[in-house]
């Protein structure tokens, strides 16, 4: 069949247009999923600062944290026993020396001195958590067990550290600082079980306490959950899972769970 | 004297007077190189011209030009790809052979009476792949780049709208003119090469002016 001169003309042209079209459509192409790669390098960029606050601001708050435990073991503590040393060596004088006093004076200095060295052990509980993270909570609960008189079962099933994730595991620290801080100013409970498990890709922290427990929905609506919804926040910037059991008169349990890998 | 103006010559010529202008202080050799080449470029073009004026055949000329093309081509793409991938120069030397032996079979073919067409065919096939294997080095890259005024970017658009335009309507246009209607196939093939060449050195053009800002940028950073 013969082609008539018109309907060439057009072919060609048609042809001529689409091969000028495919590679215009390539470069556009191009041209768009580069835009969208930027946008996804700035919302990277964006997370990583977020990421880089929270961090600053979860270390502050560690330091606080720790400010507080130093400041309430030297006044209810260190600051008792050495009234109390004062107090007997006051007592004592050159005609009477009391040797029974002079004893006690000594116990109790020694004492004071044992609360010293943990006070100093405490105050390098940043290192402790660059070390170790089940260290570092194992300190906190000595602390709480023995000046809060709380009955405190810790297991510590985390099998090693990476110092690549120092970050996390300090968040991880802090997330537990709250919890633990929510524990003693609203749940009136007796016990508390901490166990903190790791698997080959994650890190898990599971608080359990037996105190009066809350509806997390009325919670909410009161504005009382800021707390609550930090450790959320916190844990989803590291990609992690937060969930929260609580029974009215029975406890409330807490899982917060991040990647390690 | 005016058909030594044509559209393709004037796209050259503006192209040949941009690149003297914004490369003339680069450093970077291979970018450098394209003064000199696009002179060539226009030197060639008219030379051909004005062979074809005196009724003196002119495919030789073309034929020796060709290996410029493809050598210049293929040294400015290895220079692309070297900031991506190792080995490049390896790569560049094999396909040099290659194409060389190729140019030679061909022309000692046709008793070098005619142009190797068929070596133009298969090295624009390679220089289409090498467009879109850089497309695909620039979005896997880490980096982001302002592709709006990225220069390689626009001198690779430039190579691969002419010679993907360019060999899909040779092969097209090949298959047509031979059911007759040869004299409007070859006049709808010179305006189709006078667009494409319009289009190649427009985007060069651009590139060299992307490339001259960038340069004087980056060195009133300094």
């Amino acid at each position: 069949m013969q082609i008539s001169s018109k309907e060439l003309i057009f072919l060609l042209t048609l042809i001529t247009f689409i091969f000028l079209l495919a590679p215009l459509f390539l470069i556009v192409y191009v041209s768009v999923y580069n835009k969208r790669k930027a946008r996804h390098l700035e919302e990277k960029e964006a997370l990583k600062k977020t990421f880089e606050l929270e961090l600053l601001k979860t270390q502050v708050e560690v330091q606080e944290q720790l400010m507080q435990n130093i400041a309430g073991n030297l006044h209810d503590n260190i600051g008792q026993l050495l009234s109390l040393t004062s107090v007997t060596l006051s007592s004592i004088t050159p005609e009477n020396p009391q040797p029974e006093k002079i004893r006690t004076a000594s116990e109790l200095t020694i004492r004071a001195i044992q609360e010293l060295r943990q006070l100093s052990k405490m105050m390098s509980g940043q290192e402790l958590i660059k070390k170790n993270l089940g260290h570092a909570i194992s300190y906190e609960l000595d602390w709480l067990e023995k000046g809060a008189g709380y009955k405190i079962h810790f297991t510590d099933n985390s099998t090693h550290t990476n110092p690549a994730y120092a970050d996390k595991e300090l968040i991880l620290f802090r997330l537990f600082q709250e919890i633990l801080s929510n524990i003693i100013r609203h749940a009136q409970a007796t016990e508390i079980v901490i166990a903190l498990e790791q698997t080959t890709d994650s890190l898990s922290l599971n608080v359990k306490d037996n105190g009066v427990g809350f509806i997390l929905e009325d919670k909410m609506k009161e504005g009382g959950g800021m707390g609550l919804f930090n450790i959320s926040k916190r844990a989803k910037m590291m990609n992690g899972n937060f969930s929260i059991n609580s029974t009215a008169e029975t406890g409330t349990e807490i899982l917060v769970s991040i990647p390690y890998i | 004297m005016p058909t030594y103006f044509t559209v393709n010559t004037i796209a050259e010529l503006i192209c040949f007077l941009i690149s003297l202008l914004c490369l003339f202080k680069e450093k970077n050799p291979v970018w450098k190189s394209f003064i000199i080449y696009l002179f060539l470029v226009y030197a060639v073009e008219t030379g051909g011209i004005f062979l074809r004026e005196i009724s003196q055949p002119n495919v030789q000329l073309y034929t020796i030009y060709f290996l410029f093309e493809c050598t210049m081509i293929s040294v400015f793409f290895s220079h692309l790809f070297r900031k991506y991938k190792s080995r490049v120069d390896i790569v560049l030397y094999a396909w040099l052979a290659l194409f060389m032996i190729l140019y030679t079979l061909e022309l000692w073919d046709n008793k070098f009476q005619n142009f190797p067409f068929k070596t133009a065919a298969f090295m624009s096939v390679v220089f289409v792949v090498a467009s879109c294997y850089f497309y695909l080095l620039v979005i896997r890259d880490e980096k982001f780049r302002e592709l709006s005024t990225y220069p390689s970017f626009w001198m690779v658009n430039g190579i691969l709208f002419f010679y993907f335009g360019g060999t899909a309507c040779n092969l097209f246009y090949d298959y047509l003119s031979q059911q007759s209607h040869t004299v409007i196939t070859m006049s709808i093939r010179y305006i189709t090469f006078n667009i494409l060449n319009v289009l190649l050195y427009s985007c060069w053009s651009y590139a060299f002016i992307c490339r001259y800002r960038q340069r004087n940028s980056s060195s009133s950073l300094l």
